[in-house]
């Protein structure tokens, strides 16, 4: 008989008789894919639109991928409760800023703006990983990939959520030529988008979180502009 | 740190176009610590059929030996070569054999059959079979060699694209996964000729 | 083997070098009811006559051709119960095979299981050998093949041959009868005029049993996969044994007239 050190107990007692503990665990996954590709003048940013918690899934249509109002795009991976406060709690901070310095955030201010807004809640932390999707001051695409509590870093390209196993040494190979005797060079829109397609496609096949819809917002000075795909919905 | 990831390690085959390839990459590890990169996980039963070993690394190498010994047992009890549908359904068998205290290893099989075509085969710790029509992986970097070959591969590659594909797979595979890489084997075996080719890769 | 008192073999030595009870099993196995075994181009036929000791006995419920696995059937002569232990341990070795291979056995090896058994009882303590020798018919991927095994656990692969009481003249008869190009239409209708020569009394379909091993297409797909094609449907070539039904055997008997 193992060691009991609730000996009196009057509750409920597991086989070995130790009191059952029961816990509210508040983070959970809702599972989903998000992709960002920079480019030379533009910037690429996906994901796909399922909602599941467990073998269910909740919704075929929940968008992850957000367009912020400076004109960047932030996509969110993870919790999808925690994801939609973010998205509030960052808004807001944008309109205050517009409202205190009579211009709109800089995606790069934006991104380190964000990793202030995750490591505030450190011991408590927003349950996404994010994505940062924008163009500089200098017109080049941008991306910043974050964990929950704000370790962020400018990448050429990132994949986030359930499939970044599957999606992320694809792009190593396809956008970042590793393994392939030439040289790493910025893709073009064509090219970023065909590659994000296939990304999902296959990531769709294997993985039972991803699917349904893909949306892809690209990202240039002149603005934004989306589009939507159907993916396999099984 | 589950059992099967302890040493670490990844395997893929393929289905091309009258042939098929198995590859895998040649690190041996005890959890993050790198040992040596000249590791055989997979492993050649006759000319036309190939193993390959995932998992916990004494158990590759145990039933490696065991492998051997029963494929040997049948050549001669038989007089034959055998075929690797039998040869799955034998791994599958002696898998099974050990129910209750398994050995920590997925194989993934790839053969030539009788009439040349193409046969690949992957089988859990207990020996539940899958005959799938495209690749197998195994291994600690599986999710990422899905990823790879979920979009590389196609249909009735020939031997020299599908030695490519299987190598991009791999190699890209390996290096978003820790415990995976150091160098890498690929075996394309083909009705003539089998070729094998050592790949140098990210050594860290 | 079982030890105690009784675990010293039955079977010993003689001072001749003679092992005398595998000697008597082969007399027993000579009084038995004749078998024929005849190899055809494309199969082999097995056939004997079923002989019951009295006309009240159900003889639809003898039977002494019988089924070892898909492909493979024999028959024996000799003593019945004898052959009935004998065929369900050829059974099991049959099954045996097939938990492991997901294929049914070659011949060759199902008979050298058999004769490995029959071996093991005549070396063993507290058995005697069997009482029976048995023909094997197969059909595997290196096409028909007829086998004898001996009380003696000893096998031979033939052409045509015959065992039990009638066996010395039955073989003269196949000798002169058996050419290499017969089918197995040929082939059942030899084994019937071999048996007949030997025969006390009507031949009828309900005192003849005979067995035909031969070969079959099969449609088939890749276990896991039900109904795979890849270019189209996929067909191999299996080794199938079965029994005549009476009506057949009726036919064949009355086309010898």
């Amino acid at each position: 008989m193992p060691y009991d050190p609730h000996p009196n107990h009057e509750g409920f007692l597991n086989s070995v008789g130790s009191p059952i503990q029961h816990r509210f665990n508040p983070h959970t996954d809702n599972g989903g894919t998000t992709l960002a590709i920079a480019g030379k003048d533009f910037c690429l940013v996906a994901g796909d639109t399922r909602q599941s918690e467990g073998y269910s899934i909740n919704t075929r249509y929940a968008p992850k991928v957000h367009e912020l109002s400076n004109g960047s795009v932030l996509a969110t991976s993870g919790m999808y409760a925690d994801s939609v406060n973010l998205v509030l709690n960052i808004e807001t901070r944008l309109e205050w800023y517009k409202h205190k310095h009579n211009k709109t955030m800089s995606a790069t201010a934006s991104a380190q703006m964000l990793m202030t807004v995750l490591y505030q809640k450190r011991f408590f932390p927003y349950y996404v990983f994010n994505i940062l999707g924008g163009v500089d001051e200098k017109g080049e695409g941008c991306v910043f990939s974050y964990d929950p509590v704000g370790c962020y870093r400018r990448e050429t390209y990132q994949a986030h959520g359930s499939s970044a196993a599957l999606i992320q040494p694809f792009l190593d190979n396809q956008c970042g030529a590793k393994h392939q005797n030439i040289k790493e060079e910025l893709l073009t829109l064509d090219q970023a988008m065909k590659i994000t397609k296939d990304a999902f496609a296959s990531a769709t096949e294997r993985d039972i979180y991803t699917g349904d819809y893909l949306e892809i917002f690209v990202i240039k000075k002149s603005g934004v502009t989306k589009h939507k795909f159907d993916l396999k919905k099984d | 740190m589950s059992i099967m990831s302890y040493n670490g390690g990844a395997i893929v085959a393929m289905k091309g176009k009258n042939c098929v390839a198995i590859a895998s990459d040649r690190r041996f590890g005890v959890q993050a610590l790198t040992l040596t990169h000249d590791f055989q996980k997979v492993f050649e039963i006759n000319d036309k059929i190939y193993i390959g070993l995932g998992g916990l690394a004494t158990d590759v190498q145990t039933l490696s030996e065991t492998f051997r010994y029963r494929v040997n047992m049948y050549n001669l009890k038989e007089e034959r070569e055998i075929q690797p549908k039998t040869f799955a359904h034998l791994v599958s068998s002696t898998l099974y054999e050990k129910r209750f205290g398994p050995y920590y290893c997925e194989p993934v099989i790839a053969g030539l059959e009788k009439d040349g075509s193409p046969f690949i085969c992957s089988t859990d710790l207990i020996g539940c079979t899958t005959f799938p029509n495209d690749f197998v992986v195994t291994g600690t970097a599986e999710q990422q060699l899905y990823g790879m070959c979920e979009s590389l591969w196609e249909p009735n590659l020939e031997p020299e694209d599908l030695f490519e594909i299987i190598s991009q797979a791999l190699l890209n595979a390996v290096d978003r996964d820790a415990v995976s890489g150091w160098g890498a084997i690929v075996h394309v075996i083909t009705e003539d000729k089998v070729i094998t080719r050592t790949l140098r890769g990210r050594m860290d | 083997m079982a030890d105690g008192r009784y675990s010293f073999s039955l079977t010993t030595f003689s001072p001749s070098g003679k092992l005398v009870q595998i000697e008597h099993a082969l007399t027993a196995v000579n009084q038995g009811i004749t078998s024929i075994g005849i190899k055809a181009a494309n199969g082999i036929v097995i056939a004997t006559e079923k002989k019951s000791s009295s006309p009240l006995v159900d003889d639809k419920t003898l039977e002494k051709v019988t089924m070892i696995c898909k492909n493979i059937g024999l028959v024996y002569s000799g003593m019945g119960p004898d052959a009935r232990v004998l065929v369900d341990k050829a059974r099991k070795a049959a099954q045996e095979y097939k938990k492991i291979y997901m294929e049914e056995p070659p011949t060759l090896i199902l008979v050298t299981e058999i004769a490995t058994v029959m071996q093991e009882f005549t070396q063993s303590g507290g058995v005697r050998p069997f009482g029976v020798s048995v023909l094997v018919a197969g059909f595997d991927e290196k096409g028909p093949s007829l086998y004898q095994i001996d009380p003696s656990g000893s096998y031979f692969a033939w052409k045509a041959t015959a065992i039990g009481k009638n066996m010395i003249n039955a073989k003269t008869f196949l000798e002169k009868r058996y050419n290499e190009q017969m089918e197995i239409d040929d082939a059942i209708h030899t084994a019937i005029i071999t048996l007949k020569e030997g025969f006390e009394g009507a031949m009828t379909d309900n005192s003849l049993e005979i067995g035909i091993c031969y070969c079959e297409d099969e449609e088939f797909s890749l276990p896991g996969e039900a109904g795979f094609v890849e270019g189209g449907k996929k067909i191999r070539k299996v080794g199938k044994f079965r029994k005549l039904v009476n009506e057949e055997v009726k036919d064949y008997l009355a086309n010898i007239a």
